[in-house]
């Protein structure tokens, strides 16, 4: 008993606890916490996307397309228009948006705001 | 005949635009719904824009009333009976299905239970 407590003292692994993680957390970046959901995505993935999006839409010259662009009053787009590009872009990110958020997204801004605060867009 | 535009035709005309929209936004996905490969879901989306499109510049507010009826009991005929909706979102497979657990819950790996066999 006595000799096994002695080899196990020898081979232990010191128990680290959570404490002592906290400095390392802000460079690992997220904390693991079980949720499944740990694929945030970059503000810059999702601008690239959501303007990849944009400028694919037949309608759009892709010159035009900024991250502060309006849909209707810069790119002269119609409201139906409007409607299919949030559509597109809830396809890209594998989102349901409800209806009158939908409405409400009229520019780039306001859907990569949209986008980026959502949780679960990946 | 009112052709005064008062605060109170704007905001009739603005609510028949909201309602125009969202019953674009949801005959567009019920199309998508039916139409699963792109390559026909492009075309029925098309004609389903057509028929929007042409009903575009109708002033009298009446007849855009009667027009959206319409247009809503034809999306109430075509609804999919098992429509694609969003794993997590409200109707879907995985919807509540693993609810995020209450904060400050941790593991501790207490390795030093050998100490008490």
């Amino acid at each position: 008993m006595a000799l096994r407590n002695a080899v196990l003292r020898q081979l232990r692994v010191p128990v680290q606890t959570l404490g002592m993680n906290q400095s390392q957390i802000g460079f690992l970046g997220s904390i693991r916490s079980f949720s499944s959901n740990d694929d945030h995505l970059s503000r810059e993935a999702v601008v690239d996307r959501v303007l990849d999006v944009v400028k694919s839409f037949p309608k759009v010259d892709p010159s035009k397309v900024t991250p502060e662009v309006h849909f209707q009053n810069d790119l002269g787009l119609d409201s139906l228009d409007t409607v299919e590009i949030v559509m597109a872009i809830e396809e890209e990110f594998k989102l349901e948006i409800p209806d009158k958020e939908a409405d409400k997204i009229d520019s780039c801004t306001l859907a990569i705001e949209y986008v980026y605060n959502h949780p679960m867009s990946s | 005949m009112s052709g005064v535009s008062t605060a109170a035709y704007f905001a009739r005309r603005a609510a028949q635009k909201e309602r125009v929209r969202i019953l674009y936004r949801r005959a567009l996905k019920d199309t998508l719904n039916w139409a699963v490969h792109r390559h026909i879901f492009y075309r029925d989306a098309s004609d389903l824009r057509e028929k929007f499109n042409a009903n575009q510049d109708v002033e009298d507010i009446d007849r855009i009333d009667k027009l959206i009826a319409h247009g809503e009991s034809e999306y109430n005929k075509w609804r999919h009976p098992d429509p694609y909706i969003v794993p997590w979102a409200p109707g879907g497979s995985k919807f509540c299905r693993n609810p995020t657990p209450p904060a400050g819950i941790e593991i501790v790996y207490n390795y030093g239970l050998e100490d008490n066999p």
